[in-house]
């Protein structure tokens, strides 16, 4: 009986346990927009994703030292498509002044990501977070998005959850490079 | 004349589940792969991601793909998540494994419950019984009355 009290005790610890990580982890990662805007500057979760388009990674750590715009799109998704033109147009505006643009893509089908990416001209990186692990870190649950993140790796500025234009970008990369 | 029955209906139960497998339909599909986004399967969505996947699969179907291959460029694109059911493999295992264990575990709990509840039986008619200390007690006292 000493047994058997023994692994249902178990059990219900173990579940316990699982509940408790699930509901710590959703919390920590919802925290990081709210910190954003309460203008506070969390590290950003560093990341190590593929290319959509070639072979090859991109790892964020790799870019400390230059103003990351991190935009998080999908080829499904009509606002991304709205703001693809002031994305690429801001990106060759700033692209010679240590300001990388990634655009990742979200929850989406490789091919139609490239097709999307052809038609609206985005010439700067582009990766894939196939199953959202990595954005979930960032409490991302729908697109599109953008953050600011500076030369420190921390996420400053606005953060936008829907489409941004050129003077919206430029007003937070100033901010970011300051 | 039984092992002939049961081959006849083995066969009966394959026949369907194969042409599943070598002619998959969309509804059948839709119950299977989740919406990565709305977190529902494809039949409870309409979401544009949704709805890209539903046309993913279409043109698959179409291109004369089986259900497996189907499923596997699915887990490609969008990770192993996106189907309903986990795979039987690896860590996936636990899920199915888990509840089973639960079960055992439940069963053999519950039978050493009764076992022991089953020792608690008045004994048979001559064997002698063994009271509580403390309802010893009482039946002492109340037995003393009436003496």
């Amino acid at each position: 009986m000493k047994l058997a009290q023994g692994v249902a005790l178990a059990a219900v610890v173990g579940l316990l346990g699982l509940l408790v990580w699930k509901v710590v982890t959703e919390q920590r990662s919802s925290a990081i927009p709210a910190a954003v805007a309460g203008g506070k500057k969390p590290s950003a979760p560093l990341f190590e994703l593929p290319l959509l388009r070639g072979e090859g990674t991109v790892e964020l750590r790799s870019l400390r030292g230059r103003v990351v715009v991190l935009n998080v799109w999908a080829s499904w998704c009509r606002p991304c498509a709205s703001e693809a033109a002031d994305l690429e147009a801001s990106w060759r505006r700033w692209k010679s002044k240590d300001v990388v643009f990634l655009g990742m893509d979200w929850h989406d089908a490789a091919s139609d990501a490239r097709r999307f990416a052809r038609k609206h001209g985005v010439t700067y990186p582009l990766v894939r977070d196939r199953d959202g692990q990595v954005l979930s870190k960032y409490g991302v649950d729908g697109v599109p998005q953008t953050f600011f993140i500076d030369r420190e790796g921390r996420l400053v500025g606005e953060h936008f959850e829907g489409p941004v234009d050129q003077e919206a970008l430029s007003r937070n990369i100033e901010l970011a490079r300051s | 004349m039984r092992p002939a029955l049961l081959l006849v209906l083995a066969l009966a139960l394959a026949g369907p589940a194969l042409a599943s497998e070598s002619h998959p339909s969309l509804s059948e599909l839709e119950g299977q792969v989740m919406c990565p986004v709305c977190g529902t399967t494809l039949d409870q969505s309409d979401s544009p991601a949704a709805r890209q996947i539903k046309r993913i699969i279409s043109a698959r179907i179409a291109a004369g793909d089986t259900r497996s291959e189907i499923k596997a460029a699915l887990v490609e694109d969008y990770g192993p998540a996106i189907l309903a059911e986990p795979s039987k493999r690896g860590f996936d295992l636990v899920a199915w494994l888990l509840p089973l264990a639960g079960i055992a575990v439940a069963a053999a709990v519950l039978a050493v419950a009764a076992r022991r509840w089953s020792r608690r039986q008045p004994a048979p008619d001559g064997a002698p019984v063994h009271l509580e200390p403390e309802l010893e007690r009482r039946l002492d006292e109340e037995l003393a009355r009436f003496e």
